[in-house]
């Protein structure tokens, strides 16, 4: 039995077993801090993404999460699904978020009995379906760790599958990374002691360290610091 | 081709239509006719044909008449020729969808077209005096090639009268002057003239009328030549798009509801597309079956509005709309009627943008939003929508915001300037209250986190107020600090409440 004959059969049994699934040519939505966008080409499209940091401790990642809408909402529609409700609107226009093209979903806040979480999930499933998102990007750094670890990894996989086949990019903000492999890109921020000058607050020193890219996790993680203006500054 | 029916002696004729038809017959043979004016002095309006063969005039008094003897007197009734007016203008709706409400007793309709149903005009003309007697209409009809020559034939000659295009001077050249919507005054100055007809009104030579009797002189005398051709002004029905239904037994579940509602919907829908016209908004009306309460009110009402962002004749996006909002509601008792809305415009017709960046469909997003406000709700503690997009508002207060209906029709031009990246403020909604220790005016320590925090760095006071006019008046002092926590260093936003005098935890610079 030659070759050809034996994968006419295979092929025949299995349609798209010898198919080969080359890699898309992804986009991606700048964050609008060059040392991120330098060191990692912004946040992709059709994969999943996570920004973490300290929830207690000043560390940087609503700032992150802030100047990517900014970006993002220059071209696209947006949605934030805010689990913890903490988002701060004066803080986004002043980032530069165009807000007619922000949608946000406050969970928690009414007398629905769904805890927060659960809540935060299916609105993000929902949107998920309901294409013409850019950036769904879902803040989950007001739920206590605990809570978010519970988390099983089948539905990380589950919106990384959905988000692959979507020209949108999905965020999580958390306070430490879950999806694991199911996350294309995973960035971890922290703060450095602020800049006063004066009596006035004027500057934030931040690290960004990438912890996953490019859908695999780096020999070694990368690096890069940056500064951020105090709105007043 | 235009026809004119034309409902001899109108006030008597509507005033006897609700009587049977052999009533009708008699009390038309005998002397009839109809009163109106003050109680004290009532004149007679109307009379019917036997009535001013018996010497009955219009402006007689109510006694002048009594002396007559057997005349019938009847009071007249507006509301009574209102609504035979409108079974007129129904009726000449049978014949041709272009009618127009002309005047009290006169309708004119269009008959172009119509030969396929009806034949022609001659065969149609014959056909409407037999079908209006049916319903208890005397009518004489007159056809012609304008509107306004129909009108002066039907109102100037007896029963059936077709004049053929071009024959229309010669037609109404018996006619007297006084058919014409003409003014006593100048109806005074035809007859000092000599001109009683409309011929002699027509053979008038042009300028000289023009030079002593004015436009109104011309439009008169092309009228008696039948030269005027006008459009008809037609009466289009009023479109009402509720619909209702009431509920032999009040439902308790909302399946019985939902499937009257998709049938209601269905067929406002279908109105709408045979209208050509779509809704963008809806409303919908459930009266509650509620026992008398002491109050005397014997049931209590539950509404609701949707607002689309584009019209839209989808039943099943509205139905889904109304099914997903009510199955997270509530409701006290069970439902006893129904009643829904659609508000009709024009549908959408333009194309979207191309070069407008990607966005949900408009249609699909309202059922989106909707689904989404069944899961985190509609509305917080304090009334601000759960979902929507954020809005500013125009105030100095720190932290003051409106949340509005998320819409992706983007009418707006994004003219934002190039933004620069900053320090974001990550709320603690509500505020959580705190103890302060002070060393002079500077915090020192703060409670938070179930344990005092030593501040590191201040900034502030930074004090601001406003609202001093009336009872929600605020003033506050803010400070920025830096308190060393578990996970490192949290630089807070922490304010005094001047008014309340209380220390709260704003938010964390993040």
């Amino acid at each position: 039995m030659n070759a050809s004959l034996l994968r006419a059969q295979i092929e025949e049994k299995l349609p798209s077993a010898f198919t080969v699934y080359g890699r898309k040519e992804r986009g991606s939505i700048p964050t609008g801090i060059s040392q991120i966008d330098n060191a990692v080409q912004g946040v992709p499209l059709h994969a999943l993404t996570e920004i973490c940091g300290s929830n207690l401790a000043s560390s940087g990642k609503t700032s992150v999460l802030t100047s990517l809408l900014a970006q993002a909402s220059r071209d696209h529609f947006c949605a934030l699904v805010d689990a913890g409700d903490s988002f701060d609107p004066g803080s986004g226009q002043a980032a530069g978020i165009y807000l007619p093209r922000l949608l946000w979903v406050r969970c928690g806040k009414s007398r629905v009995k769904l805890p927060p979480l659960e809540q935060a999930f299916k609105v993000a499933d929902i949107l998920l379906q309901s294409s013409g998102f850019g950036l769904i990007a879902v803040d989950l750094s007001g739920i206590p760790e605990r809570v978010v670890r519970k988390v099983p990894l089948s539905s990380w996989f589950r919106f990384s599958r959905v988000i692959e086949k979507q020209p949108a990019a999905l965020v999580f903000i958390e306070q430490e990374p879950h999806a694991t492999s199911c996350a294309g890109l995973v960035l971890r921020v922290s703060a450095e002691p602020a800049v006063f000058s004066g009596n006035l607050l004027t500057q934030f020193n931040l690290k960004v360290e990438v912890v996953r890219g490019q859908e695999k996790k780096p020999v070694r993680s990368k690096r890069s610091g940056f500064s951020l203006q105090t709105q007043w500054a | 081709m235009f026809a004119c029916l034309y409902v001899v002696d109108f006030p008597v004729q509507a005033s006897l239509l609700a009587e049977r038809a052999e009533v009708r017959e008699a009390l038309m043979q005998s002397p009839l006719a109809i009163l109106d004016g003050p109680a004290n002095l009532p004149r007679v309006v109307a009379t019917n044909h036997a009535a001013r063969r018996a010497g009955i005039q219009i402006g007689m008094t109510k006694l002048q008449v009594e002396t007559y003897g057997g005349v019938l007197l009847r009071k007249r009734i507006v509301e009574a020729e209102d609504l035979a007016q409108t079974l007129l203008v129904q009726f000449a709706g049978g014949f041709s969808p272009r009618v127009e409400s002309t005047c009290a007793g006169m309708v004119i309709l269009d008959l172009a077209r119509t030969e396929k149903l009806f034949g022609s005009p001659r065969s149609t003309a014959h056909k409407i005096p037999a079908n209006a007697a049916a319903i208890g209409f005397d009518l004489r009809v007159a056809i012609a090639s304008n509107p306004d020559t129909a009108f002066h034939a039907a109102r100037g000659f007896s029963a059936i009268t077709i004049i053929p295009a071009g024959d229309e001077a010669m037609r109404l050249a018996p006619l007297h002057v006084g058919v014409l919507p003409i003014s006593p005054e100048m109806l005074g100055v035809l007859d000092g003239w000599g001109i009683h007809t409309f011929q002699s009104l027509a053979a008038l030579p042009t300028i000289a009328v023009v030079e002593r009797l004015g436009q109104e002189g011309l439009y008169l005398q092309k009228l008696a030549r039948g030269q005027i051709d006008r459009p008809l002004l037609t009466a289009e029905p009023a479109a009402e798009f509720v619909e209702t239904f009431e509920f032999d037994d009040p439902v308790e579940t909302l399946e019985s509801l939902f499937f009257i509602l998709n049938r209601l919907l269905q067929q406002l829908c279908s109105n709408l597309v045979s209208g050509s016209l779509a809704t963008n908004e809806l409303r919908l009306k459930l009266c509650l079956e509620v026992r008398q309460s002491q109050s005397g009110q014997d049931g209590e009402q539950y509404e609701h509005d949707w607002k689309l962002p584009i019209p839209t004749q989808d039943k099943n996006l509205l139905f889904s709309l109304v099914r997903l909002h009510l199955e997270q509601t509530t409701f006290s008792a069970p439902i006893r009627k129904l009643t829904i809305e659609v508000v009709p415009v024009k549908p959408r017709l333009a194309q979207g943008n191309l070069f407008a960046p990607p966005s949900p469909e408009p249609e699909k997003l309202e059922m989106t939003l909707e689904r989404i406000r069944g899961i985190v709700g509609n509305a917080d503690v304090d009334g601000t929508d759960c979902v929507g997009s954020p809005r500013l508002v125009d105030t100095h207060k720190p932290g003051s915001f409106t949340v509005q209906h998320f819409s992706s029709v983007d009418e707006t031009n994004n003219s934002s300037p190039a933004f620069v990246p900053s320090i974001a403020l990550r709320v603690i909604r509500p505020a959580i209250e705190t103890s302060v220790e002070l060393d002079g005016e500077k915090p020192h320590f703060v409670w938070l986190w179930h344990r005092h925090r030593r501040v590191l760095a201040a900034s502030g006071p930074w004090s601001s107020s406003g609202n001093w006019w009336n009872a929600s008046a605020w003033t506050r002092e803010e400070w920025d600090v830096a308190l060393k926590t578990p996970a490192g260093l949290g630089y807070y936003r922490i304010y005094r409440d001047r008014i309340r005098k209380q220390w709260f935890v704003e938010g964390v610079f993040d």
